[in-house]
């Protein structure tokens, strides 16, 4: 049945977690495309039947004719189908960049692995797009994600940082399980990669 | 926030100049693109004051913390500079949002290219070039010929069909600032209208309410 894998990738896509990422089915998606391609060499060897009968093909109507608008159909309904699935996919990676960070090698390994190369060639383009314009304008647009309370919040370190960390007031070094007092700032990007966490109480 | 002519005024200064500041201004303006569906109008002139306002304050404060001020008073200051910094991002960040989810849309009409700033009109021609760069490189070189339009179906069609746009149907809450009467259909139809008083908060379609909105005549909330 024509469409079916369409269907089965975007119901592959759906079936994930909302905002979460599943590995690129690249098995369904080969398999649509080979689907397309079917219907595109069908639809032209009925065009030309067409044609070697004579009759004109743009406004005669037989059997042949309603044939091919059905395999016409069914390849704008799979592409529309494949295009959704890139789309939607390119929008969660869109998403990632703003919430995690503009660098490929900051996004945690399972993320990474979901990936294909081109998705992150996508990530990479789009990254240094908004970087650009960050740049143009002289505002960074990657921290205050949410609207501050306290200037200072206290956080505790989930991941062994250790040295390496810059921040604007004081050099600390970070062992695990450690609590500090730290600007909100300096402190948002490692909680948006999971390696803080903020303590409320 | 204070302005350039009164950095170190008496907290009284404080208050009344908060009421008419371009703080409140950037808040209207976060409020009503945070609310509306599509793109508004790019507040340029206002951007550029409060930028000037920030760096102005931050260096008040390094002033002061050299200088050993009272550190209650330097975080007062801290705090209400982190919170227009805040705005300020936040205003960015929608907009760019905005862009980046209605890409070809943007490109494609007049009208809302006409509400990007420069570098937004840049950031959005970079941004729909790689997405369509992704797609071909993903699926359109690979589907038959007449197929690998990123905008149309195939081409047979007439139109750019494969265009997301803003929905411009969805319901807002706003309230009025003066008296307002509207149209509630479009033109040609029946002129049911929609009267307004002042303070009066409606929930009414977005449609409805565009043109009021961009004349500043009624307020998203």
């Amino acid at each position: 049945m024509y469409g079916r894998k369409g269907y089965q990738l975007l119901k592959d896509f759906a079936s994930g977690e909302k905002g979460q990422l599943k590995p690129f089915n690249s098995k369904l998606f080969d398999e649509t495309i080979e689907e397309c391609d079917q219907n595109h060499h069908l639809m032209q060897s009925l065009m030309r039947k067409m044609q070697q009968e004579d009759l004109d093909v743009q406004n005669s109507r037989n059997a042949d004719h309603y044939g091919a608008l059905i395999h016409h159909l069914s390849l704008m309904r799979n592409k529309r189908c494949l295009m959704a699935y890139v789309y939607n996919r390119a929008e969660i990676v869109r998403d990632l960049a703003w919430r995690v960070g503009l660098e490929l090698l900051d996004l945690p390994s399972e993320i990474q692995e979901k990936l294909t190369s081109l998705e992150k060639e996508y990530f990479k383009n789009h990254s240094v797009t908004l970087k650009s314009y960050m740049g143009k304008v002289g505002i960074e647009l990657n921290v205050d994600m949410v609207p501050p309370k306290d200037p200072y919040i206290k956080v505790r370190i989930l991941d062994d940082i250790d040295e390496g960390i810059v921040l604007s007031d004081k050099t600390t070094n970070f062992a695990r399980h450690s609590m500090h007092f730290l600007k909100r700032t300096d402190a948002e990007p490692y909680i948006a990669r999971g390696q803080m966490e903020e303590l409320t109480d | 926030m204070a302005s350039s002519s009164e950095v170190g005024g008496s907290s009284a200064d404080y208050e009344t100049m908060m009421s008419t500041s371009d703080v409140e201004l950037l808040k209207r303006a976060w409020r009503n693109e945070k609310a509306a569906p599509e793109i508004l109008q790019y507040e340029g002139a206002l951007v550029e004051r409060a930028k000037e306002q920030i760096e102005l304050v931050e260096e008040t404060i390094e002033d002061y913390v050299e200088n050993g001020k009272d550190p209650l008073l330097v975080s007062l200051y801290q705090m209400d500079l982190d919170r227009t910094q805040f705005l300020l991002r936040s205003y960015l960040r929608v907009r760019l949002l905005k862009i980046e989810k209605f890409m070809f849309h943007n490109l494609k009409s007049e009208e809302a290219e006409r509400r990007l700033s420069e570098q937004e009109r840049v950031f959005a021609t970079k941004c729909a070039d790689d997405l369509a760069k992704h797609f071909e490189e993903t699926v359109l070189l690979k589907l038959p010929e007449n197929y690998q339009s990123v905008l149309k179906q195939s081409q047979i069609s007439e139109v750019d069909d494969m265009v997301p746009q803003p929905h411009l149907d969805t319901f807002v809450v706003c309230r009025s600032n003066n008296f307002v009467s509207l149209n509630l259909y479009e033109e040609g139809e029946s002129p049911e209208t929609v009267e307004m008083e002042r303070g009066d908060l409606y929930f009414i379609r977005y449609k409805i309410v565009k043109g009021a909105i961009e004349s500043g005549q009624i307020d998203l909330i």
